[in-house]
């Protein structure tokens, strides 16, 4: 296999319509060697389209598709030199476990022995060692998905395309997997693209995550950046819970802003990115974990008064919701031992944030 | 269902029925008498004898296996590629052209034997095997069908991909993934329409010439003619090649087939 | 699998065999308006109802295959319910229900013969238990052919309610008995209206098959008792008249048809009204 220097897999300006539907709308994308990549998004959103067109079950209406560097638009799967994992699967039923692990040497002519070594070496890769001769309707959910993985990697693919293939499983199978799948991707160094609409499964297993939405990427960037600083409204929306907070900015001086709120009656100051203008519209997103009562300290930004309306137990956290000035509000205070909630519901409460826990996104 | 006792006899009543006639004209067939009757009375193969000593019910014997086995291999053949095309290319009027090809399954079979007859007629074929041919492949084109389509759309295509994305060509994937996942509707195809055409007797009688008989055709002109035993024998030939072929099918694809290829019949 | 444009040409065969079946029901059709000089007429239709007996024959017809219909349709019903219902292995039902269907019509109604005639099993068992004097008259009436049609075809009534049972979940007749149904409210409430598209598909099929019968009714009703598919064979080959054949073959089809295909919307709007009950 050629290694090239540069990204291992790359769509440019790729758009894809399905009748009047447009499911892939000018998406560029460059998938780094090595790395886990995830394409996270609703259902709809067009990060499986995308994934079926690098492995070219579609092609593209328009722009261009790169696998190591050599345009591969036009180039049947069979071509590609790539692993896909089907989202069901799509296990051989008619053959056993060796033989579905084996039929991609058969299909390159690989030699018997070395396809034996092979087979027994992935086999054992995915912790199925000696499960060879056994039938696939015979297996375990998640022996399935093991064997599925063998019979992708055992190709030593490019890149490995993965299609929500945890989707079918309970969800402690599924969290066991999702670090089997980290573990394996870091030990063979393979290159992973991801597709998934769990948003805690993408933050769990990806070094870096394309957030899509009505076919296009919202925001590409390591995991923790997509959780702390979401540059959109939907990023914001989509990756666990949030406050937002429609504004404008009153006035731009030096790096600060001051911005106005018409929710919270006020105006809060706050660093100010590159470009913003007075007269903006923006969002302010604050997660739940980042407000606090104003009981706990001195210097928040800004503060509401309101009543807890609910409140739940959640392992690690209480989590509140509070009526505030018309609208609701989460809060997330972490949990301590032995000790009761710190509200019950109908305690009015003052909340708000530390300048530095919001984020701020422009409306576009 | 309120169960009672009565019920019981009328199920047990019933399931004795269908297979009294044929186990009394097997066990007639091995008299020794000259005439048919029931108990046989003292036992012979005389009538067996007869049979293979008989060029003529020899001869319609080929005939059935050769028309029965062509029937099968044209229908599934036809079937097969037909409902390939009709499973995976979407296209205006599809609904309807399913219609057309049960449509054969809507005539009482003395109306269709006018039919082929007529059609037999266009070709100078009548009387003559390949009218014969043709007849029982457009009879049976139907009961291939519904096997085939069935288990095209029980095919999961992203196994097909997967073969693809292993680095498969298209007719690698048609042979190693395709055909084997299709292997139970395509038996089930033609060993059912080989029944069927083997069986086949009313649209045949409108078909068969002086040169060219099948089987069952035979032994009704017999019945008619005259009340030997040998008609027994040969009848007892014939039942035991059903049940070959329907053990056969027990065997590779399970006898609950015919429950679910009912269930998709729906003429008109 | 991916498809080019080449693709449509497998559907070649499939489509000129079936073409060539709607050009042959075409010329049949045609050929049964067939007037002296070329031009359609109503003759043959006229001679046809015009004729006492073979109206007869058209109505004995309609009898013997609703009869039929009916007969099937009592003794299949209870038949397919033991069959879904049996505890065990389903197997050994379903060969004693499949085989004798797939035999051919010609062997079967041999062993009616065997059965039914004057010197057959029958008449002789009773004549040995000293019941009858005389050999019942079994056979060369409607009564024969009746008994032939059913067992031919009966088993195709059995499949289609039986296909609908197979399907039908157990857990809504105990829904039924929980509520406090009673055992013939339970059937009636909710087993015989979800059976019905399996009631309605056998009934067609029963129908259709016994409307369009040679053999047996040739073999076991004699020249006698005829029905509208046995005139139409003598027509054919006794008397050698295509067209009036022709004629019988379009009256024959219509009849079926007049009675199977608002059957077949039935059983669709049925089917439709049950979604999601099986």
């Amino acid at each position: 296999m050629t290694t090239h220097a540069g990204p291992v897999l790359e769509a440019l300006d790729v758009e894809k319509n399905f009748g009047a539907f447009r499911a892939v709308d000018g998406v560029s994308l460059s998938v780094r060697r090595g790395e886990f990549l995830t394409l996270l998004g609703p259902s709809g959103c067009g990060k499986t389209t995308m994934l079926r067109m690098a492995a070219g079950f579609e092609s593209p209406d328009r722009g261009t598709i790169r696998i190591e560097g050599a345009d591969v638009t036009g180039v049947p799967p069979y071509s590609r030199q790539l692993g896909f994992v089907f989202q069901n699967l799509a296990l051989f039923p008619h053959l056993t476990v060796g033989e579905n692990v084996a039929f991609g040497l058969e299909v390159r002519k690989v030699a018997r022995a070395e396809q034996a070594r092979r087979i027994e070496d992935s086999l054992q890769l995915v912790g199925l060692a000696g499960h060879a001769a056994r039938r696939v309707h015979e297996l375990s959910g998640g022996q399935r998905q093991r064997v599925a993985l063998a019979r992708a990697l055992v190709i030593r693919p490019a890149v490995l395309l993965l299609d929500e293939p945890l989707g079918a499983l309970d969800l402690k199978l599924r969290r066991q997997l999702q670090l089997e799948l980290k573990g394996l991707q870091q030990r063979t160094g393979t290159t992973f693209v991801f597709v998934t609409h769990d948003q805690e499964e993408a933050l769990t297993m990806s070094d870096r995550i394309a957030v899509m939405n009505e076919g296009r990427i919202e925001q590409l960037d390591d995991a923790s950046a997509i959780y702390d600083r979401p540059r959109t409204r939907f990023v914001a929306q989509f990756i666990g819970d949030t406050n937002l907070f429609d504004g404008s900015v009153a006035a731009v001086d030096g790096g600060e802003a001051r911005i106005d709120i018409p929710a919270l009656g006020a105006s809060v100051a706050m660093a100010a990115p590159a470009g913003l203008l007075a007269g903006d519209r923006v969002a302010l997103s604050v997660r739940p974990e980042n407000l606090r009562p104003a009981a706990d300290g001195p210097g928040l930004a800004a503060t509401l008064h309101g009543r807890v309306a609910a409140g739940v137990y959640a392992g690690t956290h209480h989590r509140f919701r509070i009526e505030a000035r018309g609208r609701e509000l989460l809060l997330a205070l972490p949990a301590r031992p032995d000790r009761p909630p710190p509200f019950a519901p109908g305690d009015e409460v003052e909340v708000g944030w530390d300048a530095s826990r919001a984020t701020l996104i422009k409306a576009n | 269902m309120p169960w009672t006792a009565a019920g019981r006899t009328l199920v047990a009543a019933v399931l004795l029925f269908l297979p009294a006639p044929i186990v009394i004209v097997v066990m007639s067939s091995f008299t020794a008498r000259g005439y048919i009757s029931f108990p046989p009375g003292e036992l012979s193969l005389r009538w067996y004898a007869e049979f293979l000593a008989s060029p003529d019910w020899l001869m319609s014997l080929v005939v059935s296996l050769v028309l029965a086995a062509l029937a099968a291999a044209f229908s599934t053949l036809i079937a097969f590629l037909g409902a390939l095309v009709f499973t995976r290319k979407r296209f205006p009027g599809a609904a309807g052209f399913e219609t057309l090809v049960l449509l054969p399954l809507i005539f009482p079979h003395a109306a269709l034997g006018v039919v082929m007859l007529g059609m037999a007629g266009m070709f100078g074929w009548t009387g003559r095997f390949p009218g014969l041919l043709l007849a029982h492949v457009i009879m049976t084109v139907p009961y291939a069908w519904r096997p085939i389509v069935s288990s095209l759309r029980k095919l999961d295509l992203s196994t097909e991909e997967a073969a693809m994305s292993l680095g498969a060509r298209p007719l690698y994937v048609f042979r190693r993934v395709t055909l084997p996942l299709l292997r139970p509707g395509l038996v089930t195809a033609l060993l059912f329409t080989f029944i069927i055409s083997f069986d086949e007797v009313t649209v045949s009688l409108f078909l068969v010439g002086p040169d060219v008989t099948t089987l069952p055709v035979r032994i009704f002109a017999h019945i008619q003619d005259s009340g030997s035993p040998v008609i027994a024998a040969i009848s007892t030939v014939l039942v035991a090649l059903t049940v070959l072929v329907v053990l056969l099918l027990d065997r590779l694809i399970g006898l609950e087939l015919f429950v679910e290829s009912e269930q998709r019949r729906r003429p008109a | 699998m991916r498809f080019g444009r080449l693709a449509w040409l497998l559907m070649l065969p499939l489509a000129a065999v079936l073409g060539l079946f709607l050009v042959s029901l075409g010329a049949l059709v045609w050929s049964s308006f067939a007037g002296a000089d070329g031009v359609p007429k109503l003759d043959l239709y006229a001679r046809f109802f015009a004729r006492r007996d073979y109206v007869d024959v058209l109505v004995r017809t309609l009898w013997v295959a609703g009869l039929t219909t009916l007969v099937s349709l009592a003794i299949g019903y209870p038949v397919a319910w033991a069959v879904a219902r049996h505890k065990g292995r389903r197997d050994w039902l379903l060969v004693l229900i499949i085989l004798p269907w797939l035999v051919s019509v010609v062997v079967r109604t041999y062993g009616w013969i065997v059965i039914l005639g004057n010197r057959g099993l029958l008449n002789a068992f009773l004549g040995w238990l000293g019941v009858v004097d005389t050999p019942l008259k079994l056979m060369f009436n409607t009564t024969g052919i009746v008994i032939g049609l059913v067992h031919v075809f009966c088993p195709f009534m059995i499949l289609a309610i039986l296909a609908v049972f197979l399907h039908l979940e157990r857990s809504l007749e105990e829904a039924s008995m929980s509520l406090g149904a009673g055992p013939w409210q339970t059937f009636r409430k909710v087993i015989w209206p979800l059976s019905l598209p399996g009631v309605i598909s056998g009934t067609m099929i029963v129908y259709l098959m016994a409307t369009g019968a040679i053999v047996t009714p040739l073999l076991l009703g004699g020249l006698r008792d005829r029905m509208l598919g046995t005139q139409i064979y003598q027509e054919m080959f006794q008397v050698f008249d295509f067209p009036r054949a022709a004629t019988m073959a379009v009256i024959l089809t219509a009849t079926a048809l007049a009675v199977v295909l608002p059957l077949g919307m039935l059983e669709r709007r049925v089917s439709r009204n049950l979604k999601g009950a099986s």
